[in-house]
């Protein structure tokens, strides 16, 4: 299957090839790798790769999968959902209100052009400010929220469309 | 003096309403909960004896709104109220209302904390008691904080004059960004502390934050509980604390104890209190007074044996500040909160579907945290504080690292293996510590390789449905299935996340 971790553009294709008693073997990318896993009764278990062991835990939150692995946690998404996102050939072609929360400050304009790495908004949550900026270069194409709006976890705050300056192509996310 | 308590509210919510909680009721006291609309569920409620709404998930309208909370103490009768940590802790007004009302205020007086809670006047109070204060300048209108630029050079830092915890708070390198970072400082203060004012200092190098905790009583008495070492701070925010401060001089540790004292003593401090200090080669310099309890007081109540709660609760009845036990071994506390190391550290909200909570001799963990429990935007991002104790530091830390590996937490975003690393790590154990830790060692930090082959590995275990047995949509098990499946449990984790 393939696996887009949250936060990360890229994809994983992991595929469990076999499995044999405790044995799996996974296949991630051209890479394969030997697996021990053993199930505890608490809903987790203890994978052994390379002789060195994790504590795992795993959970399916919508079509969302949860992962932790000792103190570090980890969400992938199937990649057909992740890939929607991208496919106007821009790193994210909408800018997402991270968690609930308030929008503080617009920087941009409908029609602004912006470079990667250029903030964008600032949303105030969990009394902090965070700003969002563009993960690549692009062109405002739609601001869709005022200063001062409650945003929900997930709402589309700004619209983008790739630079007329650059090709689309070289900004484009590698899919491995 | 003496004044009988019965009752106590927890004006606060999280692991410090809970803490609270605690305490109290080995004091004796009954306690009650009050609580947003965001928190019904949380833990703080159901563990009081009683729970009273105070209004919407709006700080400003419920634990922000003094009135309110005023009159659920009125309703049920409370006789003292604790304020926690942030929210109406250090507001006067709060203090004076309850005093109005009749009711104890578990806190210094509110004139005490108007003199010192405030950063602006704190730093006069230090002055005037001799104390060496950052040179600094008040107002921070953008022209005469040029001139004061000009004189001392940059950095500066900007800060809330009501400020804690790092909010409101900027560092200012170049003069290029001095007034859009006095407008930004300015408008989250506004908004985290309902007071706009903010003060600029010069910006030490790689100073080391350390700080000195005391109790004061109404009979006229300071005592000093040690020191902890706080320098390990993310955005001016700490997030792992100790004590000893490693590495600091018997002279040095007792000068700034001096320097606390006079400070409280010059107040007529009463209850608890924390001094702060930033410490730069043989040089220490006065910050703020935090007048209240502070989230890293275990390290202190770890390493000196007590229970500052219930101190603070014996010396609101009238009674006398404890006289410090001597103290032994080495405690480090890390802050575990709902954020995302690997994408500048933004908040993170959601369920919690799965915790592993650590254990073993001399580990703490304050937390209301359960499955199921909500974080939502409300509210700042603490989700638990994870202390450790050792016969040395070395023992504290090891134990921590331990600690924090036995941590599993699912639903909710957090930064517990980013601690598990900076505690693990050779810089750590070393004590190089400053206020710039994070920054000179810390700045590019990525989970590591091997855990990312574990992860995907798990997810394809969970996700992939190439295992025959595993019901992928929540089906019953087949019949005659031998071996019970670990995943079959995340059709409860499913349960939790669709009740929402």
């Amino acid at each position: 299957m393939k696996l887009t971790r949250v936060g990360d553009s890229r994809e994983i294709d992991a595929e469990v090839i076999s499995r044999d008693g405790s044995t799996i073997r996974v296949r991630i990318g051209d890479r394969q790798l030997a697996a021990e896993f053993t199930a505890n009764a608490d809903g987790g278990g203890v994978l052994t790769i390379d002789g060195r062991r994790y504590l795992i835990f795993g959970a399916r939150r919508k079509d969302s999968i949860l992962v932790s692995v000792g103190p570090a946690s980890f969400e992938f998404m199937p990649a057909e959902a992740a890939f929607r996102r991208r496919a106007r050939g821009l790193a994210a072609p909408e800018i997402i209100a991270p968690m609930p929360g308030k929008v503080l400050k617009l920087m941009v304009r409908d029609g602004d052009l912006v470079e990667a790495g250029q903030a964008l908004v600032v949303i105030e949550a969990m009394k902090m400010e965070t700003t969002l900026a563009a993960e690549s270069a692009a062109m405002v194409k739609h601001v869709r929220v005022e200063e001062g709006q409650m945003v929900d976890h997930g709402a589309v705050l700004i619209e983008l469309s790739p630079s007329p300056a650059s090709s689309g192509r070289e900004s484009a996310p590698r899919v491995e | 003096m003496e004044r009988r308590l019965t009752k106590l509210l927890v004006a606060n919510r999280g692991e410090i309403a809970l803490r609270i909680i605690r305490s109290a009721r080995l004091f004796g006291l009954k306690t009650v909960a009050v609580y947003s609309a965001a928190d019904a569920k949380s833990a703080h409620v159901g563990a009081a004896d009683e729970a009273i709404a105070i209004g919407p998930a709006q700080p400003a309208k419920s634990y922000l709104d003094i009135a309110a909370i005023i009159a659920a103490a009125k309703h049920c009768g409370a006789d003292a109220i604790h304020p926690g940590y942030g929210f109406l802790s250090e507001r006067p007004e709060f203090a004076q209302a309850a005093a109005d009302a009749q009711i104890v205020f578990v806190g210094p007086r509110p004139e005490v904390m108007a003199a010192l809670g405030d950063k602006v006047a704190a730093r006069r109070i230090a002055v005037a008691a001799g104390v060496p204060v950052v040179p600094g300048i008040e107002a921070a209108e953008i022209s005469a904080t040029r001139e004061f630029a000009a004189l001392v050079g940059y950095p500066l830092v900007v800060k809330a004059a009501a400020g804690g915890g790092g909010r409101g708070m900027r560092v200012v390198a170049q003069a290029a960004q001095l007034e859009s970072a006095l407008g930004a400082a300015a408008r989250e203060a506004a908004a985290a502390f309902g007071d706009g004012r903010i003060f600029v200092e010069k910006y030490l190098a790689y100073p080391r934050h350390i700080e000195i905790q005391f109790l004061g009583d109404d009979h006229g008495a300071v005592a000093a509980f040690g020191e902890r070492d706080c320098s390990i701070q993310r955005r001016h925010q700490k997030i792992i604390e100790e004590s000893p401060a490693p590495g600091l001089t018997d002279q040095m540790r007792a000068k700034i104890i001096d320097a606390a004292l006079k400070l409280a003593r010059a107040a007529r401090y009463t209850n608890a209190g924390t001094a702060e200090f930033l410490v730069e080669g043989d040089n220490f310099y006065f910050l703020e007074v935090n007048a209240r309890l502070q989230v890293e007081h275990p390290v202190t109540e770890m390493r000196f044996g007590c229970d500052l709660v219930c101190e603070q609760l014996r010396i609101a009845s009238g009674g006398k500040a404890p006289v410090p036990a001597a103290p032994r071994g080495a405690a480090i506390e890390c802050r575990i909160n709902a954020e995302d190391p690997e994408h500048d550290f933004r908040p993170a909200t959601g369920t919690v579907l799965h915790l592993s909570v650590p254990g073993g001799p001399g580990v703490r963990f304050d937390s209301h945290l359960a499955r199921g429990a909500e974080v939502t935007p409300w509210y700042d991002g603490l989700l638990g504080k994870l202390i450790c104790y050792g016969a040395n530091r070395e023992e504290a830390r090891g134990r921590l690292v331990n600690a924090l590996d036995e941590f599993a937490l699912l639903g909710v975003t957090n930064n517990a293996a980013y601690l598990r690393d900076i505690v693990a790590s050779g810089q750590f154990r070393d004590a190089k510590l400053s206020t710039r830790f994070i920054d000179s060692f810390f700045s590019g930090w990525e989970i590591g390789k091997s855990e990312i082959d574990a992860a995907i590995v798990a997810a394809a275990i969970t996700g992939g449905g190439a295992m025959g047995d595993i019901p992928s949509d929540g089906a019953a098990l087949p019949a005659g299935a031998e071996r019970r499946s670990p995943w079959d449990d995340l059709k409860n984790f499913e349960l939790w996340g669709s009740r929402r």
